[in-house]
């Protein structure tokens, strides 16, 4: 039984100061003896330094710390490499690990086999996900708000409410002759309005909680020349973002990922939109289209010298078919003050004046997307906010019986047909805090751990 | 001086509702069986509850019967009184209940035995169990007759060491003054089956003359009668005209006060009795000493024959000493001058630990020997009979060498009857709620015959001819369910007034009339006037046919929950996995998986001591040792 020692890359293995290489099990010991050498004893919580050598060549010196079972992240014995962060020496000596006997880690296997060895629990590994994962502080206190149990305490008292209306219920149910209150219809279904509502401010929080987590999608529209490179060269000063797996984007089409006022936003490769000066191509619209539907937000920019376009007033229709949040910059206003184009636009809240040429409007634009996204207000002790996808996915779920009891019971079904939508309710809420097994969910959690983690 | 006596296939220790179904069972499969009884005047004794079924317990009688048993049948020619529980309610917690005749049964009951082929019925204690080099051999009576056999079934319901408790006095004996089985345990104690101490009540039982019935609520039986056998379905000829009624009243202050003045002499609370009883048949003074604040609690006052005054006084179990008894019943209203004629009584016995079975009821280690019933820590005529019959079933099969028959959790009451004995064991005697099924809405006692009849069939316990008819049956209800599935009603200005008559919402399209009965207002009965198609059909098929439309979302709900259900009882557990080894389980239920050893993933998660956490843990744990092909 997990007999193998495993090793991976920790750090991302690019070229970078440090790399780390953790190795975790039984053979470790042996791995290291054979192939690092130095003047100190390696112990337990001890970090030392000395060299890697694969035979009589030395390929690095190295600091290396040790944690002996079941003192580890792993439970298991977990030997850490500090090596120099060139990729080639990395590989070199992951290599040789290999070669002493370890295999390649599969993506989080070293969480687990914390898990398996009663180091972590199932919420706290997706927490650990998501801290890895965080990208701005928002996003990093949540996470620990998560680790700590946030989710877990709020939703239990929910759940709690809903076991004990069951338990009700069922008294009425297997004992029917005695007498006691049994709950009224009408008392049932105040409990389960009240629960209902609970439920929905935690589930219209994940809005916020979804960009707080993975940042606003954004796409910069308009015609040639209007100055959308401009911008988009201005944001990329900002703080970027490193880069990482966000749920639900690709990386090719996301050109550039900047973090304005603690929030991500996730701006949209537009290059493929090309319009010519008169005539609007299909295939430009369709790409415009196509952009907007899978975007949060569009900014679009428009040449105050130039005036509004046919072009742009397509894509104002599309945006507003779609539904979309959006802002218009009318931009280069350092050349033209037109103010005839504001009274053809419907939203004049949405508009501001920007010269991208001389840095002017971005701090008021910057103050738009946050206010429209709500951000500006969410402070660091805020309530319980839902940021994971899956507990979005069961709240909704659970929401979804509770109304659909609440309903039939007022049609006047019967208690124990209603009780079964408020048992699925109560599953789906258990299965956010792990108090349900759900299998599938557990191997998806592990899934999204990378390499080395 | 011993002598050798006979051979049997089969033998059942006790006749009590778990070994007349384990014998008629293994007899019925040709196996040579021989049932023994203590005392003949005892067979399909009732000691306590002097009625048949009620919720969830007449869902098993219908399972039992669908199998093929006999208890549904005795019930429906014994009874004095039926009543459909939770009526108001839907149809998933509908539960027949019959109040019985109690002579009438064992009469019946008696009858069967001594009449059915393959079986013999003997009075006899049986002192030993003849266990020699790990293997059963057979019996031994007290009258020195050794019995051989190849399988053994022990149903002793409340008689191994039984010891009745009445306030200060206590003496050995079985139920309703029966002498005890006293020397059986010795065998147990060689075989090292560990037994533990349970405990139950009975109420006393009064004279009929001497309650004044007009003081007391009468409560009649329902006037539309149904039956338990899927075979009597339709019999006009079991169909009582003159039931017998019960009746209601209440205990009130001046009874709690002499309960509570007294309760230094009950054995319950001066720590006579050791045994564990349970916590919802609680003694009389056990509900007045928790539940203080209720002023008052409520009796019931059942026949129990037609040719008896005697009357089971319901909600009064106790062992109170006979002298505070007497005046505690007296308390009550319409009961001023009641004389008992027996006394309330707890009863103390053995019972194994059922975790250490086997689903099929077969002792962990020791092949060949089974047990059914009270013996296993249960409680009821219902769940000992459920048990019986699949004992029987099994030690028959074990005989010729066939997979033992397990129904689970999402197939009968049964199945949740005896996994969760097994899975979770008992610390209190066992008794079966709907609230312990968790597909209620598809196992219900309407289609009991729908889920088992086959199995049965298959079995070899329900014949040919009984076969056919379900078949007939069945088809039927399939055919009109597609039937009124097509079948358009459209929204003329006719349709619309019977649907306004109804309290119903007009129709503005054509629906089919399957989807219009999902509206709740509206049933299989009274839309008659919007199907002109209909035909005349039986009751029994008609109300299949409204059950599995109205609530055919929801059915398809739990079916889908049983996909999920099953994928967990599918991932199997290998008897030598050393739990110890894995770290990430609690201790406990490190313990309890080891000491369990479940057959599935899915059993495991029913242990208690065993949580979700764990169960994920071991879930990854199978997949990495899959992984690494160990």
């Amino acid at each position: 039984m997990l007999t193998e020692t495993i090793a991976a890359i920790s750090t991302g293995g690019t070229n970078t100061g440090i790399n780390i290489i953790r190795i975790s099990g039984s053979k470790s010991k042996k791995i290291i003896d054979e192939i690092f050498t130095s003047k100190d004893k390696l112990d337990h919580q001890k970090i030392i330094f000395g060299k890697i050598k694969n035979n009589e060549k030395i390929l690095d010196e190295v600091l290396v710390s040790c944690f002996k079972a079941p003192n580890s992240f792993t439970g298991e014995d977990v030997y850490e490499i500090n090596c120099h962060g060139g990729r080639r020496i990395t590989l070199d000596i992951l290599e040789i690990v290999l070669e002493k006997g370890a295999r390649i880690a599969e993506p989080g296997e070293f969480s687990k086999r914390a898990f398996l060895n009663g180091k972590i629990d199932l919420s706290k590994a997706e927490s650990i996900i998501d801290i890895i994962n965080a990208t701005t502080k928002k996003q990093t206190n949540i996470a620990i708000d998560q680790l700590n149990g946030g989710v877990y305490d709020v939703i239990k008292e929910e759940r709690d409410k809903l076991i004990e209306l069951l338990a009700h219920i069922e008294v009425g149910i297997d004992y029917p002759e005695y007498d006691y209150e049994e709950l009224t219809l009408e008392s049932i279904e105040k409990m389960l309005e009240s629960i209902k509502q609970s439920l929905i401010k935690y589930i219209d929080t994940y809005k916020e909680g979804k960009y707080i987590k993975s940042g606003i999608n954004v796409a910069i529209l308009g015609g040639t020349n209007a100055g959308k490179s401009s911008l988009l060269n201005l944001l990329a000063k900002e703080d970027k973002a490193i880069v990482t797996d966000i749920e639900g984007t690709t990386r090719d089409i996301v050109e550039e990922t900047v973090i304005i006022n603690d929030v991500v936003l996730n701006i949209f490769d537009t290059a493929g939109i090309r319009y010519t000066e008169d005539v609007v191509e299909k295939i430009g619209i369709q790409k415009s289209k196509d952009i907007i539907k899978k975007v949060d937000l569009i900014i679009l920019v428009i040449d105050l010298v130039k005036g509004l376009t046919e072009n742009d007033e397509e894509i104002l229709k599309l945006i507003n078919d779609n539904n979309k949040e959006y802002i218009i910059c009318l931009n280069k206003m350092d050349v033209s003050c037109e103010n005839v184009i504001k009274k053809d636009i419907q939203a004049p809240e949405r508009v501001i004046q920007t010269s991208f040429l001389l840095n002017q409007g971005i701090d008021t634009l910057k103050g738009k997307i946050l206010e429209i996204f709500n951000l500006g207000r969410i402070e660091e002790n805020q309530d319980l906010i839902i940021v994971n996808e899956r507990h979005y996915y069961l709240l909704q779920k659970a929401k979804e019986h509770i109304e659909k009891a609440i309903n039939i019971s007022k049609q006047g079904m019967s208690m124990d047909i209603v009780e079964i939508d408020i048992k699925s309710a109560t599953k789906h809420l258990g299965e956010i805090i792990g108090e349900e097994i759900e299998v599938d969910v557990i191997n998806k959690i592990f899934e999204k751990f990378c390499l080395g983690k | 001086m011993e002598y050798k006596a006979e051979e049997y296939d089969v033998i059942v220790i006790g006749a009590g509702h778990a070994g007349i179904e384990a014998a008629l069972a293994s007899s019925r499969l040709n196996k040579k069986t021989a049932i023994f009884t203590i005392n003949m005047e005892c067979i399909a004794n009732m000691p306590c509850n002097p009625n048949i079924g009620g919720t969830s317990k007449g869902h098993l009688v219908r399972e039992i019967d669908a199998l093929g048993g006999e208890m549904g049948k005795a019930a429906d020619e014994c009874y004095l009184q039926s009543k459909m529980l939770n009526h108001s309610k839907g149809p998933a917690v509908h539960s027949l209940r019959a109040q019985i005749d109690r002579k009438k049964y064992h009469a019946y009951m008696k009858n069967i035995l001594e009449n059915q082929d393959n079986l013999d019925l003997y009075q006899a204690e049986v002192i030993e169990i003849i266990y020699e080099e790990g293997k059963i051999k057979g019996v031994k009576t007290k009258t020195h007759a050794i019995y051989e056999a190849k399988t053994i079934i022990v149903t002793t319901g409340t008689y191994l060491n039984g010891r009745i408790i009445i306030g200060e006095i206590s003496f050995e004996s079985g139920p309703d003054g029966v002498f005890p089985a006293k020397q059986l345990s010795h065998s147990f104690e060689k075989m090292k089956i560990q037994t533990r101490r349970f405990k139950t009540g009975t109420p006393a039982r009064i004279n009929s003359k001497t309650i004044t019935l007009e003081d007391v609520e009468k409560q009649p039986g329902d006037e539309k009668i149904h039956l338990f056998s899927f075979d009597n379905e339709e019999d006009e000829s079991k169909i009582r005209t003159n039931q017998m009624d019960c009746y209601l009243t209440y205990t009130n202050d001046n009874t709690h006060k002499i309960i509570l003045d007294n309760i230094k002499r009950s054995p319950l609370f001066s720590g006579e009795i050791e045994g564990v009883g349970a916590r919802y048949c609680p003694s009389i003074e056990d509900k007045v000493v928790r539940f203080k604040d209720k002023d008052r609690h409520q009796i019931f006052i059942e026949p129990t024959g037609e040719n008896t005054n005697e009357m089971y006084i319901q909600g009064m179990s106790s062992s109170l000493p006979e002298e505070v008894q007497i005046m505690m019943y007296r308390s009550i209203k319409g009961m001023e001058n009641a004389k008992l004629m027996r006394p309330a009584y707890a009863i103390e016995y053995d019972v194994i630990d059922s975790s250490k079975l086997r689903l099929s009821l077969e002792y962990k280690g020791i092949p060949g020997l089974f047990f059914a019933g009270q013996v296993n820590g249960s409680s009821g005529y219902e769940e000992a009979a459920a048990q019986g019959l699949i004992a029987g079933i099994n030690a028959s099969r074990l005989i010729d060498e066939k997979e033992p028959f397990i129904l689970d959790r999402s197939e009968a009451y049964i199945g949740v009857l005896i996994d969760d004995l097994i899975t979770k064991g008992t610390n209190e005697p066992y008794r079966m709620m709907t609230s312990r099924a968790e597909y209620r809405l598809l196992l219900r006692q309407d289609n009991a015959d729908l889920r088992l009849t086959k199995k049965g069939h298959e079995l070899g316990l329900i014949s040919d001819e009984r076969y056919s008819k379900f078949i007939n049956k069945k088809e039927k209800i399939e055919e009109e369910v597609e039937r009124i599935r097509k079948y358009k009603v459209s929204p003329t200005e006719e349709n619309n007034k019977i649907l306004r008559e109804l309290g119903s919402h007009e129709l503005t399209v054509g629906v089919k009339l399957a989807d219009l009965l999902k509206r709740t207002e509206l049933t299989y009965l009274n839309t008659e006037k919007l199907d002109k198609e209909r035909k005349k059909l039986k009751y029994s098929v008609r109300n299949q046919v409204e059950i599995q439309i109205k609530y055919e979302g929801y059915i398809k709900l739990q079916l889908e929950h049983i996909e999920s259900f099953k994928k967990l009882e599918n991932k199997k557990l290998s008897e030598n996995i050393d739990y110890s080894k894995i770290k990430g389980i609690s201790i406990e239920a490190r313990e309890k998986l080891s000491n369990i050893k479940p057959d599935s993933v899915g059993q495991a998660s029913r242990i208690s001591g065993v949580s979700p956490a764990d169960i994920s843990v071991l879930h990854i744990y199978l997949n990495q040792i899959n992984r690494e092909g160990l």
